[in-house]
């Protein structure tokens, strides 16, 4: 009898364990490749092999981004202050709208090619894509809401329990997972279709005065914002005096007086439609810029060596160099129903 | 029919035995304290500069924990978050050959600080991550104290930092006399809360009390870090506890 008993129970134990593994298998999001566009360097460290891109990862990310619901008030999403039609910057805005009437202490950066990053935010306070989005959810001046919070607000909602189920297999809704969705989403904004990038594959050419531009651009540019991602990824002084707020940038990170203004080089692309420019959009145009270039006090503290050698442009050269940057403008980016909500 | 029984009361017998052949695991405790006083939060505390003050939050992370023999070994898996309002119990396995000590990192190692996303100990929401400069905070005390100058006489010791010369995760070994391993049926380490502040270097609540970022502060209170710890009745091999 007893050995009967102890028979059944373990048929009964395999078909519950046959069972949960079928359940597991059923479980095949889909995958999404991510490529690199020709013509880029291959990414820094591939954060999707760790965090493995799926559409449904994709979507959640995506919802996550646009839901003003997961701010203190609930007015403010990511969507709110990166625009899609500003390539993910605040159109026309030094600073963006946080929640309760705040404002940002910097300009939102446009989101492009962040795969290709190794350390995110003007000062690099960022060392890991997946890591970002806890810095807006959380502070004050953005979305101001609290971590678990969040982490509650996302578990109430039976849309997001459906997406979290399709995106990792359970209903968990985990800070990681939060995470990772998110990263999926912001890891696959890829720009890669401008005229500038057409004319590189053959598909198009310069107009002469867009070809002088790049010459220009090359011979004084290329340095810091190199081609094809318009950055190398480091933080340099580009003789940007200290603002309002003592954003002494780099140097809140490490701590190092070396590091003094230094900012993250901003990539170049789709510079036409993130204006206004530099870590605090205090200059409102392209021309201004160059203009701030030519300008330089070559003498200024701490300025990067690259632009120790006065820039001299003609205003012909000038308006050369602007149509250049008008060329890394990718309407099939900011257009890309993908990525719109 | 009871051919296949048998074989499967064999099966079962292999898998136990396998299981018991296991190395023997011991129960670590991290018990925090300040000089005799066995809790630390929310009660009056001196330190040696005579400054009277309140402990309301103490939590530090400890990893790579493992018994120290003659032979290398590995590096152990586990990050834990020492947090004072809780019982702290780490189960570590006994190597078969004669223990001399066991150490640990109080903190995690730069991998862990920028592999993003993680969860357990490392989750975000155990409010020791930095988000604005990514990376752990690995020691936490916060409270106040009517010689803090801070906002509302705060306390707030947020020690980190995993890059160049701001690193500040320590490696902590503590020698144990290894008769005394054999006897107890628990290993307690204790954290003297007293000598954060008056160690090798003098941290007076009246001129530190807020350290928020990695940076020299934090590295000045970190080097106080290896003088806090002691193992409980390392030299009494008779008496339990
Ligand atoms: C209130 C406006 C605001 C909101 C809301 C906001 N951001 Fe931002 N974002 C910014 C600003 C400003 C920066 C630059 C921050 C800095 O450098 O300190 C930034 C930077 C970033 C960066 C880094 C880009 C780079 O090149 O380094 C990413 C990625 C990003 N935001 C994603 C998000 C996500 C995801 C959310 C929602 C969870 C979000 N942002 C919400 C304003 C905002
Ligand atoms: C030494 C490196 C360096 C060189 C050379 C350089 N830049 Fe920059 N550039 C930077 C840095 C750093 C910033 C961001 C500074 C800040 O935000 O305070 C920047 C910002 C910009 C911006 C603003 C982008 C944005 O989204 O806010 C534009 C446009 C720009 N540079 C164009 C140029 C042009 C055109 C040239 C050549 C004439 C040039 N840069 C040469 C380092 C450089």
């Amino acid at each position: 009898m007893k050995i009967k008993i102890i028979i059944y129970f373990s048929f009964f134990i395999t078909a519950a364990l046959l069972l949960i593994s079928a359940g597991k298998k059923n479980f095949i999001p889909t995958p999404i490749k991510f490529v690199v566009p020709k013509g880029f360097p291959s990414v820094a460290t591939n954060i999707f092999l760790k965090n493995k891109l799926t559409e449904e990862g994709f979507e959640l990310g995506k919802k996550m981004f646009y839901d003003a619901r997961l701010s203190k008030d609930g007015e403010i999403s990511c969507g709110s202050c990166h625009q899609q039609f500003a390539s993910f910057s605040t159109y026309d805005h030094d600073l963006s709208h946080g929640v309760n009437n705040s404002f940002s202490n910097r300009n939102a950066p446009a989101l492009i090619n962040l795969a290709w990053m190794k350390e995110w935010h003007w000062d690099g306070g960022i060392n890991h894509l997946e890591m970002q989005p806890l810095s807006p959810l959380s502070a004050a001046n953005e979305m101001g809401e609290k971590l678990d919070t969040v982490i509650l607000k996302l578990k109430a909602d039976t849309a997001y329990v459906r997406m979290y189920k399709a995106a990792f297999g359970d209903a968990t809704v985990t800070t990681e997972r939060m995470l990772k969705a998110f990263a999926q989403f912001t890891g696959s904004l890829v720009s890669a279709d401008s005229k500038y990038d057409k004319v590189k594959r053959g598909e198009a050419t310069f107009i002469l005065p867009e070809q002088k531009g790049y010459e220009i651009f090359k011979a004084n540019c290329n340095g810091c914002h190199r081609e094809p991602l318009f950055t190398d990824n480091s933080f340099r002084n580009n003789g940007i005096a200290l603002n309002r707020f003592n954003d002494v940038g780099r140097q809140t990170i490490t701590q190092d007086k070396k590091d003094s203004l230094k900012f993250k080089v901003p990539t170049l692309r789709n510079v036409a439609l993130t204006l206004p420019y530099m870590h605090d959009g205090q200059i409102n145009s392209l021309e201004n810029v160059i203009n701030h270039y030519t300008g330089l006090d070559t003498n200024f503290i701490n300025l990067d060596p690259l632009l120790k050698k006065r820039i001299n442009f003609t205003d012909k050269e000038k308006r050369q160099l602007v149509l250049f940057l008008y060329t890394l403008t990718d309407t099939s980016f900011t257009k890309n129903k993908r990525f719109a909500p | 029919m009871s051919k296949l029984f048998f074989l499967l009361l064999c099966m079962v017998a292999q898998s136990c035995c396998v299981a018991q052949k296991k190395q023997l695991s011991m129960p670590v405790v991290f018990q925090n304290i300040c000089k005799g006083e066995k809790s630390i939060l929310n009660i009056n505390l001196v330190n040696a500069f005579e400054e009277n003050y309140t402990i309301t939050k103490f939590k530090y992370y400890v990893s790579n924990i493992k018994f120290v023999t003659d032979k290398k070994i590995k590096n152990a898996a586990g990050v834990y978050l020492i947090d004072a309002s809780k019982k702290n119990i780490i189960s570590i396995m006994v190597p078969s050959e004669k223990v001399s000590g066991i150490s640990f990192l109080l903190g995690v190692d730069s991998i862990l600080n920028c592999s993003g996303a993680q969860s357990g100990a490392l989750d975000p929401l155990n409010d020791m991550f930095w988000t604005w400069n990514n990376g752990y905070i690995f020691f936490k005390v916060e409270g106040n104290s009517a010689n803090s100058k801070a906002d509302l006489h705060r306390i707030e010791h947020h020690i980190g930092g995993f890059k160049g010369n701001n690193k500040t995760m320590t490696e902590i070994y503590l020698p144990i006399n290894s008769k005394v391993l054999l006897k107890r049926k628990k290993l307690v380490i204790q954290l003297d809360i007293d000598k954060y502040w008056n160690g090798i270097n003098k941290l007076k609540i009246a001129e530190m009390p807020v350290i928020a970022t990695p940076g020299k502060p934090a590295k000045y209170a970190a080097n106080n870090f290896t003088g806090m710890f002691s193992i409980k009745n390392n030299k009494k091999i008779r008496i339990e506890n």
